[in-house]
């Protein structure tokens, strides 16, 4: 029996209207999607500390830099809608520890992840319970995990990776109409960030790797000139989706620099059209993995001056300090 | 629980020796040309029967099994749609159109024919797995997303297909068309079951059709009801015999590949998958506007090598060292170095290099390689 005495409200979640008042003309709502102001070659900066969570036995936390749009948002608000959003995650280690009595013998440690979203953490609300693309996100960070972590020295115990993410990666510029482009291309930068996070937190957590390993991403994007002409289209590394009209293909891989090894490929999108006109060797689906994997190399700095840090506060030093 | 644990990896833990593993490694790693324990080559498929329009009260639907007797039912059945548009999006589009409405009029078009992947669901039931474990939601995911990812461009003459997918099952812009594939693995998953239920989907799509429309433009559809005049979901064109069967826009297939040393060996079975340096998932389609086939996604798959006991070399087990204290204590000493012995299994650690990677894209994509050859016996099945 429907509530016929109350007026209540919908069931799911609603978006902030946009009043059509607000919107000064139609030609500002297309030069308000934020820009890529970098090179296409140039990633974002990344923030990533390890130990800050004392209960666990590795943690780290990451953040990736706001892209100009939104950090001109917050000085000086348009509207109520921020352009863009950047990741923030944090990642806890639990473990090597026992795994239960009623577990069966495993000649290797179990390795279990777990990648949720906080309810706030997309446009969309996520609900409390893992939903099938967090899920895999789990199996595709279990993957890119597994190969680096050398399984054998911890038998009979379990690892448990947990990651939180704080704020998510749009997939598209909230503008755009729903249908442009729905692919979850948020999720890849979130994955990216998830590989680099938990490798951090597994170093700080003293857990023997082959390897630190880091995610990268990069895409074939077609953007707009400012006149509304399709230009050709692009490799860029780290895109921000909320920044580009149409993203054709986009690859993350986790890597490791030193082997010159991928633990994890995730490459999806039809670029077949753009490769198509151009006799351009720049947009085959190696040169994606190639760019994704020298994004990785660039994540690869950050996260080697983290664990750095993680290792002088285990021995006791004063960190960034350069005794000798 | 462990065995729940540790699903998601391409298969159940495989109960195979430490020595066995090492025999099967050798074999499918040998330098001229992989030796495969049931006797096929690299790059051959394992045997199947397949039928399809097995199920009336489907749109389609297929069948295939192996012959180790796994198999697989899929069927499609598709709905009609109130296509909601959030108002933001309604307001700006309108906004758009009116501010550039002659050098944009083909941009509001291509926003009414853009479907939305969404409408595309996917479930995938395998015995012995929840719905919410770990493979059956990255199988699903690892399907789903070649398929509403494809995007044709129509200009071989072939408009109904332009969008690819998503654009077919627009109807108008109020109303669309949904589709839901039911993927139903009726044996135990032997062997990892991605090329199994890759193949059955796309005979099932291929086979399936929607009633004929007979409502034009933006009416409230009404549709014919006679099932014989029914059209296919991927369009067929007898009719246009300028185009040949190469240029037809078909459903996305996923084939494993799996690398062990230096060979890249296809359609894996258990024991095979047991050793593999790496596991990808790569899946192909065929377009009207380009020649070969198209790359759509790649995934790689946790390979189960990863998760078995290692061997232990004559040089330390205790059991052909004699236990003497001293030789117990040389063990000991000689176990943490853990150094590769020829002839013991190791698990296998570490990715793989990007010159695999290529190696294994190249054998699928090339003209006359696997993909083609895949997408050319699936079209020999009788549909219809």
């Amino acid at each position: 029996m429907t509530d016929r005495r109350r007026i209540n409200g919908p069931p799911s979640g609603t978006r902030p209207a946009v009043f059509a008042s607000s919107l000064k003309s139609a030609s500002s709502i297309s030069t308000a999607r934020p820009r890529r102001q970098r090179q296409p070659d140039e990633l974002r900066k990344i923030f990533l500390k390890t130990g800050l969570i004392p209960s666990a036995s590795g943690s780290a936390y990451l953040e990736f830099e706001p892209s100009a749009s939104l950090a001109a948002a917050r000085s000086s608000p348009q509207s109520l809608i921020p352009p863009s959003s950047a990741l923030k995650l944090a990642c806890t280690v639990h473990g090597p520890k026992p795994l239960p009595r009623s577990a069966s013998f495993s000649p290797n440690i179990v390795l279990t992840t777990h990648v949720k979203y906080a309810p706030f953490a997309a446009r969309q609300r996520k609900g409390h319970i893992r939903d099938a693309s967090e899920r895999d996100l789990g199996v595709h960070l279990e993957t890119a995990l597994r190969g680096v972590i050398v399984a054998e020295r911890w038998p009979k115990s379990g690892l448990d990776i947990t990651i939180t993410i704080l704020e998510a990666e749009d997939d598209r510029w909230w503008g755009d109409a729903p249908d442009s482009h729905d692919a979850p291309w948020g999720m890849m930068n979130v994955l990216a960030g998830c590989i680099t996070a938990a490798s951090a937190a597994i170093a700080d957590a003293r857990i023997d790797c082959l390897d630190l390993v880091a995610g990268g991403v990069a895409a074939i994007v077609s953007d707009e000139t400012p006149e509304g002409e399709p230009s050709t289209p692009k490799l860029m590394l780290d895109t921000d989706p909320a920044e580009h009209k149409s993203i054709l293909s986009a690859c993350v891989v986790a890597y490791m620099p030193s082997r010159d090894e991928i633990t994890e490929l995730w490459l999806k999108g039809d670029h077949s059209k753009a490769s198509l006109g151009t006799t351009d060797q720049n947009l085959s689906h190696e040169s994606l993995i190639d760019g994704a994997v020298n994004a990785a190399r660039g994540a690869h700095t950050v996260l080697a001056e983290a664990v750095k840090e993680s290792a002088e506060r285990f021995a006791g030093l004063p960190t960034g300090g350069n005794t000798v | 629980m462990t065995a729940q644990r540790q699903a998601s990896s391409a298969s159940q833990t495989p109960l195979i020796s430490p020595a066995e593993l090492s025999y099967l490694y050798t074999s499918l790693s040998l330098p001229d040309g992989p030796i495969r324990p049931d006797g096929r080559s690299a790059t051959q498929f394992r045997p199947l029967t397949a039928e399809t329009d097995i199920l009336p009260g489907t749109n389609g639907s297929a069948r295939v099994g192996f012959a180790d007797g796994t198999q697989a039912i899929v069927g499609v059945k598709a709905e009609v749609e109130k296509t909601v548009v959030a108002a933001e999006a309604l307001n700006l589009s309108q906004h758009t159109q009116e501010e550039y409405a002659d050098n944009e009029s083909s941009e509001g078009k291509q926003s009414s024919t853009a479907g939305h992947g969404s409408w595309v669901q996917m479930s995938i039931e395998i015995p012995g797995f929840r719905d919410d474990d770990a493979l059956p939601v990255f199988l699903s995911e690892m399907m789903r997303e070649p398929l509403v990812e494809s995007v044709a461009g129509g200009q071989g003459g072939d408009g109904e297909m332009t969008g690819g997918l998503k654009g077919r099952l627009v109807i108008n812009k109020r109303w669309h068309w949904r589709l839901y594939i039911d993927v139903l693995l009726l044996s135990q998953p032997l062997s990892y079951p991605l090329p199994l239920l890759s193949l059955t989907t796309h005979l099932a799509l291929l086979s399936t059709k929607l009633p004929k429309l007979k409502s034009k433009g933006e009416e409230d559809p009404f549709f014919d009801d006679d099932w014989n005049a029914a059209e296919y979901l991927y369009p067929r064109s007898q009719l246009k015999s300028h185009l040949s069967s190469t240029q037809q826009v078909r459903p996305p297939v996923t084939l494993l590949v799996i690398s062990v040393g230096e060979n890249v060996v296809f359609d894996p079975n258990r024991e095979e998958i047991a050793v593999a340096d790496t596991v990808l998932a790569v899946s192909v389609t065929r377009d009207t506007d380009s020649e070969g086939l198209k790359l759509l996604s790649i995934r790689t798959v946790d390979p189960p090598s990863r998760l078995t006991q290692p061997g232990v070399p004559n040089s330390e087990n205790l059991a052909t060292l004699g236990s003497t204290a001293a030789a117990e204590e040389a063990a000991m000493l000689e176990q943490s170095t853990g150094e590769e012995v020829s002839g013991v299994w190791r698990p296998r650690r570490g990715g793989v290099k990007r010159r695999t990677i290529a190696k294994m894209l190249k054998l699928v994509l090339e003209k006359g390689g696997v993909g083609e050859e895949v997408l050319e016996g699936l079209e020999g099945v009788q549909v219809g």
